[in-house]
């Protein structure tokens, strides 16, 4: 998706959208809903009853309802990952802003170069030519050919 | 029968029991929630970091996520895609390379890890075959090892994410570079059996490219396995040569051009391989990435772009470029030559920009002496201080362009006076050092013809020769002889005398012989002492002959 692709998301899309956002949003409340009524249960059965028999039930009410916490507390932890890729995947309106200024940026950067380049070609160009002007007027070349 | 009432020490006993019970229990459960705490905080850490990381590569290179049907834990699915698609679908790439989806992994650490398999990357090499390049080791431990699975010890060493992420971003720019290779070995291959100006496939084998570029020089192109990076490539290349490269002709072609760039070798004209396998790469860059995206390939001053209108395409070029600067480091040894035997010539070379076009002037200097004893009878105007003579190579053809040499036409027709200001023709390269000498030496005639005329003399000017007529019908002539193996001087000038009966003798004059009556060897004179010479011709002629 770019922005010159078209004005925004079509309908079927955002309908898309919305229903997931809602999933996810009904998702994060079941989680939430099921460790909040999990943790009351376990501060519920920390009464002390009479008959001894009733311990050994409420021992495993007490466990299993911390598994439950426990894995609604990972349910929101997946929730937070698929969140995140969400994010990745379809924040292209950033992204798409973050790629133009890196590329604007190495576009400037490989005309400096150039230039650059074009300058140092420049320089040597001159700086060869002082340097056969002054090697074929110095005496070391003279002295060479009278050896010669 | 009821169960009898309990005492109240026993009801309080057993309160205690069921209390001490759960109170164990709620422990239990404590150390139970700290221990998921504490992995869901570790876990919590891991993905952040993973996708922190992921966010960040995010920025440069193409993530995409890959639709699992059963994801296992801690396995999104995540790859990497570095192939350019612009460029499958314009056809200058045949397929896809092995290396262009990188999958992604997870480290021991939780961090985001990319794993290659071992000899996936492979760098670029460029050189001429049977020439020791002593850049080439340098550039083989430039080869990193990156691309070879790291072990998952180092993730642990990294001293912080930012450090991890960067070694990844690191990574990726050596496997998209070892794509680009591919990819410009693969045009390459694909042109060098198209037919092409100046290119010949002499040997071939896997990831090996021998090309015969033209005047008996041989090049090699191949792609090295980065875990070969610490060998030299000439072993690597030795390897290949001995171990079955299928030449397309016979061996004596390669031992040919060896025998015959032994020369060249030996004086370094040879360019740096480095800068060529830099040139290849820019070319064929250009050439994928500015086609793709509809971008003018770039003529500025420093880069020829792939020429047209020869047909040579791509590689062509590049080979008739390289040929060219062989070639013209061949003609600028014989220039610097010839100048370095002449004491009043001097070289000034004009950088063209072009790859394959190369120019030089050889500029003949009057001494500002003369200059300034000539400045006091006319005026500066009309006394020319330099002559030029301009060498202009264009791929393997050598201009000559030089000012003031006689028509040669004009001479078969007797009148060399009548000569065009600039004479334009073609040699080759064994002919050019006597063709400049012969051209400076026409030049100094000139000059001293001038000098002639302007104090009133009468002189004729033959091509290398300046004749004065004396009383009595006898001539004496200055004539220049040039030879560029002469270690004394490349130019060297003789007297000759001749009465109006010594033309039938001219033929039989012996040039070794100094002693003879009619001709004196003058030596290799200075301009100055020519200068002189022309005065004291100048009075013999006004003042009769001896």
């Amino acid at each position: 998706m770019n922005k010159g692709a078209g004005s925004g998301p079509t309908a079927a899309a955002a309908a898309a959208a919305a229903q997931k956002q809602k999933t996810l949003m009904q998702r994060v409340e079941t989680d939430i809903a099921s460790i909040v009524d999990n943790f009351s249960q376990l501060v519920n059965v920390a009464r002390v009853n009479d008959p001894p028999v009733r311990n050994s039930q409420e021992s495993f009410m007490m466990e299993m309802r911390a598994s439950r916490m426990v894995q609604a507390a990972d349910s929101l932890l997946k929730l937070v990952s698929e969140l995140k890729q969400t994010a990745i995947f379809s924040g292209f309106a950033s992204l798409n802003d973050h790629v133009e200024q890196r590329t604007n940026e190495f576009n400037q950067q490989a005309e400096k170069t150039d230039r650059m380049l074009a300058r140092i070609g420049e320089e040597a160009a001159a700086s060869l030519k002082e340097l056969e002007a002054h090697y074929y007027s110095s005496g070391h070349r003279t002295t060479q050919n009278s050896q010669q | 029968m009821t169960r009898p009432k309990a005492l109240p020490n026993e009801v309080l006993s057993d309160l205690s029991v069921s209390a001490a019970t759960k109170l164990q229990c709620y422990r239990h459960l404590g150390i139970y929630f700290k221990q998921s705490a504490k992995s869901l905080e570790q876990q919590i850490a891991k993905e952040a970091r993973f996708y922190g990381a992921l966010i960040r590569l995010q920025q440069n290179w193409k993530v995409k996520r890959q639709r699992v049907a059963a994801p296992a834990s801690g396995n999104e699915g995540f790859t990497i895609d570095l192939f350019d698609n612009s460029l499958y679908d314009s056809a200058p790439v045949s397929r896809p390379s092995s290396l262009s989806t990188i999958r992604i992994d997870h480290d021991s650490a939780g961090m985001l890890a990319i794993n290659l398999p071992p000899n996936s990357c492979r760098s670029f090499r460029f050189g001429f075959l049977g020439v020791q390049s002593g850049d080439s080791s340098k550039q083989c431990s430039k080869v990193k090892n990156s691309c070879s699975p790291r072990p998952s010890k180092e993730a642990k060493e990294s001293v912080n994410d930012d450090e991890c992420v960067r070694e990844k971003h690191s990574l990726l720019r050596e496997v998209h570079q070892a794509i680009f290779y591919e990819q410009v070995f693969d045009i390459v291959n694909r042109e060098a059996f198209k037919q092409s100006l100046g290119v010949n496939v002499t040997g071939i084998r896997e990831n090996y490219l021998q090309l015969g570029i033209g005047l008996g020089i041989s090049i090699f192109l191949s792609l090295i396995p980065s875990n070969q990076g610490d060998l030299s490539v000439d072993s690597w290349v030795n390897q290949n040569v001995e171990s079955g490269i299928l030449p397309l002709d016979s061996h004596d072609g390669v031992k040919l051009a060896e025998e015959k760039d032994d020369i060249l070798r030996k004086s370094g004209g040879y360019p740096n391989p480095l800068t060529y396998e830099i040139y290849l790469q820019q070319v064929f860059h250009e050439y994928l990435y500015g086609r793709a995206k509809n971008k003018p390939i770039s003529t500025g001053t420093r880069v020829s772009g792939p020429p047209t209108k020869d047909g040579s395409g791509l590689l062509g070029h590049f080979c008739l470029s390289l040929a060219h600067r062989i070639f013209s480091n061949k003609v600028h040894v014989e220039l610097e030559n010839a100048v370095c035997g002449v004491p009043y010539l001097h070289l000034v070379s004009h950088p063209t920009w072009h790859s394959r076009t190369s120019s030089w002037t050889v500029f003949l200097k009057v001494p500002q002496s003369i200059l300034h004893a000539e400045s006091n009878s006319r005026t500066a105007e009309t006394a020319k201080s330099h002559f030029r003579t301009n060498v202009v190579v264009n791929d393997d053809c050598i201009h000559v362009e030089g000012e003031g040499t006689p028509n040669v036409v004009g001479l078969f027709k007797g009148r060399s006076e009548d000569m065009s200001s600039m004479n334009k023709y073609d040699c080759d390269l064994a002919d050019l050092p006597v063709i400049i000498l012969q051209q400076v030496a026409s030049q100094v005639i000139r000059w001293l013809h001038e000098e002639a005329l302007m104090v009133g003399i009468k002189a004729n000017r033959d091509f290398l020769s300046l004749s004065f007529e004396l009383d009595q019908g006898e001539t004496v002539s200055l004539v220049a002889h040039v030879d560029p193996e002469d270690m004394r001087g490349c130019i060297s000038w003789w007297l000759v005398m001749e009465d109006g009966f010594a033309a039938e003798r001219k033929l039989s004059i012996d040039i070794s012989d100094d002693a003879s009556d009619y001709k004196k060897f003058l030596g290799h004179l200075s301009l100055d002492v020519l200068y002189s010479t022309l005065m004291d011709l100048v009075s013999l002629c006004g003042g009769g002959s001896h």
